[in-house]
């Protein structure tokens, strides 16, 4: 059973005028415990309704969500869905709640009615694996918006979710800063086994995902590991950038230099220098 | 133009929270510049650009700026003027529309600079069509009702519309997809032809490198340095020294450099580095 389940997935939602927008069309999409998912598409694509549907803050129109068996038009069974699923959203002035930073991060496990020692354990825990127990007094509200981001994340590590999903979480912070929640996430990811959905625009964190899926008007048009891009149209067609890498060996490439698809800085340079040296080990 | 005199600012003076943002900066902003200013979270960027259109008031004996020939800190100061010269287009500026059709939206500014409704009117059909909006599909319509970015477009008309000669863009790009941030970047080179000076806040080295003649380097309140994009990102020492991100493109050039494929190590440009690589590589 996977942990993660959209089976024909249909979602609207009113454009006034008496109008509907289509935002998801009969997706299906399974995702297991332990994967790390890059969800990419353009704004519009359906993205954002991926993710409130997967917690159950929408519910679908058509089809069925399900989260580790459970179906999120149950009512009965969303306060267990929302403890299996963390999810953090764009703007961290929406999610910060109180005016010292530990208290928000203690917001969650509170609300579960953990033990207080328990409790400081992992605001403790979660502050640290985002950077930020420096300011573990200080006022959110203070707080530059990459920091309040930073908060937020703490604040879902803090439940312990088997899946995060990140709604382009990272899209107001600064290079350094995206860094630092990508390598968070990704460590969770290994370490605890902790499920994570990166919605993101940037093609640079899809690319270090394990599997990513693209969304285009309301439907996946694909799913896949790094292969993916060695057939460019997918992305392009998506209204998505490539990889600078992958766009500057396609380039190469249309110059009859080939160095492949390489998705990081270091397999270019690998790349590239191989063919300088004549393909010689 | 703008000019930074031993500028200082802190938050919340006299309480235990006090915080220092700024420290006796300085930096000229020349009319015509398109100029950059970047540095990581809690640098001081925002704050420093809100004391551009007085937003943030200088504080006592905090130094000064100076907008042409207006004294910022000057106890009269004429607000109406400065901010129809200083137009500032604030993160996710589509979080400020408010009024129930794009076209009353965009009249706001003008209709707060005591322009006749005529005048508001022109003002809101030039500055939407100038952001690439049909006027007459979504005059009428709520802004509320529109996709993310043409939301912003319509925030970016409503300051267009006060026809500033500055215009100040914190982040302007950020949570747009990569097509839509292209299409923003483009739209403001558009407006830089009718509002030559364009001051941008962007953690976005590439676009930062493409755009910008001038490059400001914020780091904990202090201006590190005002440099041109190949100075900056051509010399490792000042990059390291300023902390500062690589655009993707020298980063690879960086990165050939250390495996061993000698290219000029502060290319910018995609097509510069295909050239250069293709150069290497024909020359082994």
């Amino acid at each position: 059973m996977p942990f993660l389940h959209f089976e024909n997935v249909d979602y609207s939602y009113p454009s006034g005028e008496g109008d509907y927008i289509r935002a998801l069309i009969g997706v299906d999409l399974e995702v297991e415990r332990g994967e790390f998912v890059a969800l990419v598409g353009c704004n519009g694509s359906g993205k954002s309704t991926f993710a409130r549907l997967s917690d159950g803050l929408l519910l679908p129109d058509g089809g069925k969500v399900t989260v580790d068996g459970m179906s999120t038009a149950d009512k009965g069974s969303l306060y267990d869905i929302r403890r299996k699923i963390g999810v953090v959203f764009q703007n961290p002035d929406n999610q910060n709640v109180t005016t010292i930073v530990e208290d928000d991060v203690a917001f969650g496990p509170e609300n579960l009615g953990l033990p207080p020692a328990e409790i400081r354990e992992r605001v403790d825990w979660a502050l640290n694996a985002v950077g930020m127990s420096e300011y573990a007094g200080s006022n959110p509200a203070r707080l530059s918006g990459g920091q309040k981001q930073r908060v937020a994340i703490a604040g879902v590590l803090a439940l312990k979710p088997e899946l995060m999903i990140l709604d382009e979480a990272t899209g107001m912070l600064d290079p350094e800063g995206r860094r630092e929640v990508l390598d968070v996430v990704t460590r969770l990811n290994r370490e605890t086994g902790m499920a994570v959905i990166m919605i993101t625009h940037f093609m640079e964190e899809a690319a270090a995902a394990d599997r990513i899926v693209i969304l285009r008007h309301g439907k996946t048009v694909a799913d896949g590991g790094r292969e993916l891009f060695m057939t460019p149209e997918v992305f392009t067609d998506a209204g998505l950038d490539l990889p600078v890498t992958v766009r500057i060996a396609g380039k190469l490439a249309a110059a009859g230099v080939d160095i492949g698809t390489p998705l990081s800085a270091d397999e270019f340079a690998a790349a590239v220098a191989a063919l300088k040296r004549g393909g010689k080990p | 133009m703008i000019s930074v005199q031993k500028l200082s600012y802190v938050y919340s003076p006299k309480t235990p929270f006090s915080k220092q943002a700024l420290f006796d900066m300085e930096l000229t902003i020349e009319n015509g510049d398109f100029f950059g200013i970047i540095g990581s979270t809690g640098a001081g960027k925002s704050t420093l650009v809100s004391h551009f259109n007085a937003l943030t008031r200088i504080q006592k004996n905090s130094g000064t700026i100076f907008v042409d020939d207006m004294d910022l800190s000057a106890k009269k100061l004429d607000l109406k003027k400065l901010r129809a010269k200083v137009g500032m287009v604030f993160q996710y500026p589509e979080y400020q529309l408010f009024d129930d059709t794009v076209v009353k939206d965009v009249m706001f500014g003008p209709r707060n600079l005591g322009l006749p409704p005529d005048e508001q009117k022109a003002r809101a059909k030039e500055a939407i069509e100038l952001v690439g909006l049909d006027y007459d599909a979504i005059a009428e319509r709520s802004p509320f009702e529109l996709s993310g970015g043409q939301k912003r477009r319509v925030a970016l008309a409503g300051v267009i519309a006060m026809r500033p000669e500055i215009l100040v863009l914190d982040e302007p790009t950020a949570g747009i997809d990569p097509v839509g941030k292209r299409d923003i970047m483009r739209l403001v080179q558009d407006i830089k032809k009718v509002c030559p000076t364009v001051v941008m806040i962007s953690h976005n080295m590439d676009e930062i490198a493409t755009y910008c003649n001038k490059i400001a380097v914020l780091d904990h309140g202090r201006v590190k340095g005002v440099f041109t994009p190949r100075e900056l990102f051509g010399s490792r020492e000042l990059i390291e020294q300023c902390g500062v991100e690589l655009p993707l493109v020298t980063e690879l050039a960086v990165k050939l450099n250390e495996a061993g494929v000698a290219v000029d190590g502060s290319i910018i440009d995609e097509d510069e580095l295909v050239s250069a690589i293709l150069g290497a590589v024909e020359n082994a």
